[in-house]
C-alpha cells in the first residue's frame, strides 16, 4: 500500500506550490491546485476504502472468528533517533483512521470546491488555499500516524492552520485576537497532552501506538494513579482541541474566520481531533474508570452548557459554533460511557450536517451583504430555495428528526448507551435528553428565523453552482448517512459498528428499555421542535418572547447564556488580570536596570578615557612613564 | 654560513633584494606601475623561496637567527599582508603623491625588519629588526608630507618609539647583567634554577614596555589613535598587521625560550596589561566617530585578547595566538581596503558619516566592511569568531579566569560599536551621484577582487578551520629542540 503516502502528500504538495508560487499564479490555477490536490486525495482515500472492504475487513468484522484488526502499515523513514527513542514517519491505517480520513478528504474536497467560488476575488486567494491544504495534510497526518509523536506533529499542525485561518482577514484586530485566543487556549490542552506523552514514554519506553495499546493492559493496574493521570492529561488535550468545558471559550470566537474554515476546521474535522485521540487511546481510558467518568461528565456538562448558549445567540455562526461544542459534548459523553463506536458514528454524521450548515450559513451571509444577525434575515425560503432546502436537511439532522435524518441514528445510539451502558446512568441520560430538547429547539429557531417570516434584508446575490452542488451532496448525506447503522430493535443493519469493531470494542450494556428510550428521544426532539415553532413562528400572535424580554430576571438569564455562561469573564478575572497586573508591576523591568547600569558605566569609562587622548605628546610620554612606574610597583 | 643555512635564509635575502631592486628601478626612472609589478613579483619570489626551502627547516644561523616553523609561519603572514598592502598602495599613492616610488623602498625595508623579528633569537637581531621596522615606519607615517596630521603623527611615533627603544635597551642590559648572555637560549641557561632573579624580572618589565608600545597595549597605547588616523591608510594597516605580527612573534619566541610562564611576577604584568588593554580599547572605541581611530582602539583591545592566548605559554596558546593574528590580519586588511578605496585625494575616508548607506551605494564594499566588522566583533561563521573561540579555549584550558571573563565581558561592549558602524552602512540615504570612473581600472578592480577574496577567506576560516589549524600545528612543531 504505497499509495497511502500520497494521501497526505498531495495536499502537502498543493501547500508547497501555493505557498511558494501562489502569488504569481492566476486565481484559476490556484483553485485547480488547491481544490484539485484535496479532491485527488479524496479519490485515493475512496480507492483505499474499496481495497479495505475488498480485503475482507468487513468479513472479519462481521463478528465471526478473530477480531484481529485489519490495517495497512507504511514506513516512510526515520524521523529522529535519541537514546532509546526512535521515531519514524510511519503511517498506519485501520478502520478508525479510515473513517476520519474519509471525512477529512471527502468533506474537505467538497469544502474546497465550495471555497473556490466562495473566496473568489479575495486578495489572498492563494494564501487561503495554501493554509487549507496544509490543514488537510496535518489533519491526515494526525489520524494516520502510527506513533504519538507524529500524531502530535499533526496535532500542532492543525492548531497552527486553525490559527492562520481564523486570523485570515488579519486587517481587523478582532480577528487577530480571536486567532490568538484560539491558539493560546488550545495550547493549554496541547501542553497537557505533551506531558501525557512524556509520562507514557517514561512508563512504557515507547510511543508507538500499537505497542502502547498492546502493552498497557499488562503494564498498568486497573485504576492505578499513573494511568489515571495519563488518561486525564490526554483528556485535557482533547478538551482543548475539541472545545470542551472548561476550555470551550475559543470556539465561538473562532468564527471570525471565513465560513469554509468554520465548516472544515471548526465543525467537521479539527475539533473532533480530541474524539479521535480518546478513541485511538481508548485502552488507556478503559484502564481508568475515573478518567472515563470524568470524560462522560465533561461531555454531558458541555453539551448542556453550550446548547443553552446556542438558544439565545443572534449571530448565525455563533449559534452553529455553540451547537458544535454541544454536539462534540455528545461524542465525549459516548466516549465516557465506553461507546466509542457511537461517538465515531456521531462524528461521522455530524461532519456532514454541520459542514452543511456552516456552508449554507456562509452562502446566506454572503447573499445578505455579510449580515450575521439572524433577526435581520428572514424570508429567505423563496429567494434562496436551494440553500433553504439543504439547510432544512442539515437542521433536521442536527435536531435529530426521527428516522429520516442521519443525526437521529447517531444521537439515538448515544442516548441509548448513556442510559444503558455499564458506565452510563440515568443522570447522564437525562442530561443528554435535555440536550436533545434544546438542540431541537434552537435548530427550529434558527431555521424559522432565518428562512421564514418576513424579509428584512434584500438579497444581493445568489450562490452559484460551485456553492450549491457541495450543499446538495452534503444535504443528501445528512439525511441518508445514518442508514448504515440502525437501532438494535428496528433493523439488523450494523454496518458502521461492524466496520469499527475490529478497533473499538462495543460496550457492555444492560438490556431492556430500548423502545421506551427511543420513544422518549423522539418525543424530546418533537417537543423541542414544537416549542420552537410555537415561540418563533407564532410569535407575533402570542408574543411570549417580547414579554420575557421585559422581565429583568429573564433578560439577565438571557444575557448570562448569551455571554457563554460568563466563562470569558471568569478567566479574565482569574488568570488574565492577575498576570497583567504582575507584568505591570515589573513594567520598568528590574533586570533591565542592571543593563542600564552597564551602559552607563561604559559611557562614563569612555568619557574618562577619551580625556586621556588629548593629542599632546608630552602627555603621551607621561603616560608611558606612568605605565613603567606601575609595572615597577607591581614587581617590588 | 654553509649552503643549507643560506638556503633557509633565502626568502629573507630575496626580501632584502626587493628594496634594492626598487632603488635601482627608481634610479633608472621606471614608472610607478613597473615598480608595483616588480614589487609584486619580488614578494611572489619570496613566497616561492619559502616554498622551496620548507624542507631545509629548522635551521640555525648562529648566533643571531633561527629559521624554524614559527618563523616561517609568521613570515608567511607578513608577506601575505604586504602583498595586499602593496596592491592597496598603488591606487592610494598614485592619485595623491607625485612621487610615490620611494614609498616602496620603505615598505619593503619595514617588511624586512618585521620578518627579521620573527626569526631572531638574539637581542642584537631583535634590536636590528625592530629599528629597521621603526625607522622605516617614521618615514612611512609621514610620507604624505603635505598633510599636517601625517607629519605630526610621524613625529609623535618617532619620539615615543625612541623612548620605548631606550627602555628596550635598558631592559636588555639588565637581563644581560643577570644572565651574561644576549642569546635567548643562553639567557635561559644563565637563569638561576630556583628563586626569583630580580634583575631579570626587572629587565623583563622594561622589555614588556617596549613590546607593549609596539603592540599598542594599554597603558602604552596613547599614540595609536593619532598615528592610525594621521598615517596614510595603507601604512596604517601595515602598522596594525605587519609590524605587530613581527613583534608578537619575537615575544612568543622569547617567552618560549626563557619559559617566561614560570615567573608569576612577569605573568602578573602581562595579565594586567592584557586586561587593561581589553577594557581601555573597547571603552575608547565606544562612541568614536572616526573609523580609523575606531579601528585603532579596536586593535588595542584585540591585542589584549591576543595576550590571553600568550599567557598559557603552551602549544594550544601559540596555535590560538597565530590563528587569531591570521583572522585579525585578514579582517583588518579588508576593512582598510575599503577605507583606501573610499578615500579621496584630499583626505582619508575616516569620518563615519561618509559611510552612511554605503551598502546601498556599493553593495560589495558595504558587504566586505560589514563582514570585516562582524569578524572583529567575533560573530560566528567568520574567522574572528573562531580565533576568539580558540583564544578562549586556550585561556580556559589553563584556568586563567580573570582575563577570560574580562575578554567575554569586553567583547559584549565591543559588539556595540561594531554594530553601530554596521547599522550606519545600512542606513537608507538618497541616491548619491554616480561615482567618476576609476582612474586605474585594472588596479581598482584587482583591489575589489582581493577584497572579495579576503571576505571569502574570512568565511572559509570561520566555517572550515580544520585544514588551516592542522597546518599551523604542523608548522609550529618544526622547531629546534
Amino acid at each position: 500500500m504505497n499509495e497511502l503516502a500520497y494521501i497526505p502528500a498531495l495536499p502537502l504538495l498543493g501547500f508547497l506550490v501555493l505557498a511558494l508560487g501562489g502569488r504569481r499564479m492566476s486565481q484559476k490555477a490556484v483553485a485547480i491546485t488547491g481544490a484539485g490536490s484535496v479532491c485527488a486525495a479524496a479519490l485515493l482515500t475512496m480507492v483505499l476504502c474499496g481495497q479495505f472492504f475488498g480485503s475482507g475487513a468487513v468479513g472479519a468484522a462481521a463478528g465471526h472468528a478473530s477480531p484481529a484488526s485489519v490495517h495497512y502499515d507504511l514506513q516512510l523513514g526515520q524521523w529522529f533517533h535519541a537514546g532509546a527513542l526512535s521515531i519514524s514517519f510511519g503511517l498506519r491505517v485501520d478502520s478508525l483512521s479510515l473513517v476520519f480520513m474519509f471525512i477529512i478528504t471527502f468533506v474537505g474536497a467538497l469544502i474546497h470546491l465550495y471555497s473556490t467560488a466562495f473566496m473568489r476575488g479575495d486578495r489572498d486567494y492563494a494564501r487561503f488555499f495554501a493554509c487549507m491544504n496544509l490543514f488537510v495534510c496535518a489533519m491526515l497526518i494526525l489520524v494516520m500516524a502510527d506513533n504519538l509523536v507524529l500524531l502530535y506533529l499533526g496535532w500542532e499542525g492543525v492548531g497552527l492552520c486553525s490559527y492562520l485561518l481564523i486570523g485570515f482577514w488579519y486587517d481587523s484586530p478582532a480577528n487577530c485576537l480571536a486567532a490568538n485566543k484560539a491558539f493560546i487556549i488550545t495550547r493549554i490542552g496541547d501542553t497537557a497532552l505533551l506531558i501525557g506523552l512524556f509520562l507514557l514514554f517514561k512508563e512504557l519506553a515507547t510511543l508507538d501506538i500499537a505497542a502502547i495499546l498492546r502493552q498497557s493492559p499488562g503494564h498498568f493496574r486497573l485504576g492505578s494513579p499513573v494511568i489515571t493521570l495519563i488518561a486525564l492529561l490526554f483528556l485535557a488535550g482533547g478538551m482543548g482541541k475539541s472545545a470542551q468545558l472548561p476550555l470551550q471559550t475559543w470556539l465561538p470566537d473562532a468564527m471570525a474566520g471565513p465560513s469554509p474554515v468554520s465548516a472544515l476546521i471548526h465543525a467537521a474535522t479539527m475539533v473532533t481531533a480530541g474524539v479521535y485521540l480518546i478513541a485511538r487511546m481508548h485502552v488507556l481510558f478503559q484502564l481508568s474508570p475515573l478518567a472515563m467518568t470524568v470524560t462522560a461528565i465533561t461531555g454531558a456538562l458541555t453539551l448542556l452548557v453550550a446548547a443553552c448558549s446556542a438558544m439565545v445567540q443572534t449571530d448565525i455562526k455563533r449559534i452553529l459554533a455553540y451547537s458544535t461544542i454541544s454536539q462534540i459534548g455528545y461524542m465525549f459523553l459516548a466516549l465516557g460511557v465506553g461507546a466509542y463506536g457511537a461517538a465515531i458514528f456521531h462524528f461521522f454524521t455530524h461532519a456532514f450536517f454541520k459542514a452543511l450548515l456552516f456552508l449554507a450559513a456562509g452562502a446566506v451571509i454572503e447573499s445578505l451583504h455579510h449580515e450575521h444577525n439572524i433577526f435581520r434575515m428572514g424570508g429567505l425560503k423563496d429567494k434562496l430555495p436551494v440553500v433553504y432546502w439543504t439547510f432544512l436537511a442539515g437542521a433536521a439532522s442536527l435536531a435529530a428528526l426521527p428516522l429520516v435524518s442521519a443525526g437521529f441514528y447517531s444521537k439515538e445510539q448515544i442516548l441509548w448507551y448513556a442510559w444503558r451502558a455499564a458506565n452510563g446512568g440515568t443522570a447522564l441520560w437525562l442530561a443528554a435528553l435535555a440536550g436533545a430538547v434544546i438542540t431541537a429547539f434552537y435548530s427550529t429557531r434558527l431555521l424559522l428565523v432565518v428562512f421564514w417570516g418576513e424579509a428584512k434584508t434584500s438579497v444581493s446575490s445568489r450562490p452559484g453552482r460551485l456553492i450549491t452542488i457541495p450543499l446538495i451532496i452534503l444535504a443528501f448525506l445528512s439525511l441518508t448517512a445514518g442508514f448504515v447503522e440502525w437501532p438494535h430493535n428496528l433493523l439488523p443493519v450494523h454496518l458502521f459498528s461492524g466496520f469499527l469493531q475490529s478497533v473499538l470494542p462495543a460496550p457492555a450494556t444492560r438490556s431492556g428499555g430500548e423502545t421506551i428510550g427511543q420513544l422518549l428521544a423522539v418525543m424530546a426532539t418533537l417537543a423541542g421542535i414544537g416549542v420552537g415553532y410555537q415561540l418563533y413562528h407564532r410569535q407575533p400572535e402570542i408574543g411570549i418572547i417580547t414579554r420575557w424580554q421585559q422581565r429583568p430576571l429573564a433578560a439577565a438569564i438571557r444575557n448570562f447564556l448569551f455571554g457563554g455562561w460568563g466563562f470569558d469573564r471568569l478567566y479574565d478575572t482569574l488568570f488574565v488580570r492577575p498576570l497583567v497586573s504582575i507584568t505591570r508591576l515589573n513594567r520598568a523591568d528590574i533586570f533591565d536596570q542592571l543593563y542600564v547600569a552597564v551602559v552607563r558605566a561604559a559611557r562614563t569609562g569612555h568619557r574618562l578615557l577619551s580625556a586621556s587622548q588629548n593629542g599632546s605628546l608630552r602627555w603621551y610620554a607621561v603616560g608611558v612613564l606612568m605605565g613603567i612606574l606601575f609595572i615597577l610597583t607591581l614587581l617590588l | 654560513m654553509n649552503e643549507l643555512q643560506f638556503q633557509a635564509l633565502l626568502p629573507f635575502i630575496v626580501l632584502a633584494a626587493a628594496s634594492i631592486l626598487v632603488i635601482l628601478s627608481i634610479a633608472f626612472g621606471r614608472s610607478h606601475t613597473f615598480i608595483q609589478v616588480a614589487g609584486f613579483g619580488m614578494m611572489c619570489l619570496v613566497v616561492l623561496a619559502m616554498w622551496l626551502v620548507r624542507d631545509a627547516l629548522p635551521r640555525e644561523i648562529a648566533p643571531l637567527l633561527v629559521v624554524d616553523g614559527l618563523g616561517a609561519l609568521f613570515t608567511g603572514l607578513i608577506i601575505f599582508s604586504v602583498l595586499v598592502i602593496g596592491l592597496l598602495s598603488f591606487i592610494y599613492f598614485e592619485e595623491r603623491e607625485e612621487n610615490p616610488k620611494e614609498y616602496y623602498i620603505l615598505l619593503f625595508l619595514a617588511t624586512l625588519g618585521s620578518a627579521v623579528l620573527t626569526i631572531s633569537r638574539h637581542f642584537i637581531s631583535l634590536f636590528i629588526g625592530l629599528e629597521l621596522l621603526s625607522v622605516s615606519l617614521y618615514a612611512l607615517i609621514a610620507y604624505l608630507r603635505t598633510r599636517n596630521n601625517a607629519v605630526e603623527a610621524g613625529m609623535k611615533y618617532l619620539m615615543l618609539a625612541a623612548l620605548s627603544s631606550a627602555f628596550l635597551l635598558f631592559g636588555m642590559a639588565l637581563i644581560y647583567l643577570e644572565t651574561g648572555s644576549m642569546e635567548f637560549t643562553g639567557i635561559a641557561r644563565g637563569l638561576p634554577s630556583s628563586g626569583t632573579p630580580i634583575l631579570f624580572i626587572m629587565g623583563m618589565g622594561f622589555l614588556l614596555v617596549a613590546i607593549g608600545f609596539k603592540l599598542a597595549l594599554a597603558p602604552f597605547h596613547l599614540w595609536a589613535a593619532d598615528v592610525y588616523q594621521g598615517a596614510p591608510s595603507p601604512v596604517t594597516v601595515f602598522i596594525a598587521t605587519v609590524s605587530k605580527t613581527g613583534v608578537f612573534a619575537v615575544l612568543l619566541r622569547f617567552a618560549q625560550a626563557v619559559h617566561l610562564q614560570q615567573y608569576p611576577a612577569a605573568m602578573t604584568i602581562v595579565v594586567v596589561i592584557s586586561v587593561a588593554s581589553m577594557i581601555v580599547g573597547n571603552l575608547l572605541a565606544l562612541q568614536q566617530q572616526n573609523i580609523k581611530r575606531l579601528l585603532a582602539y579596536s586593535s588595542i583591545a584585540h591585542f589584549g585578547y591576543l595576550l590571553v592566548a600568550f599567557l598559557p605559554g603552551d602549544a594550544a596558546g601559540a596555535e590560538a595566538g597565530f590563528f587569531y593574528l591570521l583572522a585579525y590580519s585578514i579582517t583588518l586588511l579588508s576593512a582598510f581596503g575599503v577605507i583606501t578605496l573610499l578615500s579621496t585625494r584630499q583626505e582619508d575616508a575616516g569620518d563615519l558619516s561618509g559611510y552612511r548607506g554605503l551598502f546601498w551605494r556599493d553593495p560589495v564594499m558595504g558587504a566586505v566592511l560589514a563582514v570585516a566588522l562582524l569578524s572583529l566583533a567575533g560573530i560566528p561563521l567568520t574567522a574572528g569568531f573562531l580565533g576568539k573561540f580558540l583564544v578562549l579555549g586556550a585561556g580556559i584550558g589553563r584556568q586563567l579566569w580573570v582575563p577570560v571573563i574580562v575578554l567575554v565581558l569586553t567583547s559584549v561592549i565591543g559588539l556595540y560599536f561594531y554594530l553601530r558602524v554596521i547599522s550606519t552602512l545600512f542606513e537608507k540615504m538618497p541616491p548619491a551621484p554616480a561615482r567618476a570612473r576609476p582612474l586605474h581600472p585594472f588596479f581598482y578592480y584587482a583591489t575589489y577582487a582581493v577584497l572579495i577574496l579576503l571576505m571569502g577567506l574570512s568565511f572559509w576560516l570561520g566555517t572550515f578551520p580544520r585544514p588551516a589549524i592542522r597546518e599551523i600545528e604542523a608548522l609550529l612543531n618544526i622547531r629546534l629542540l
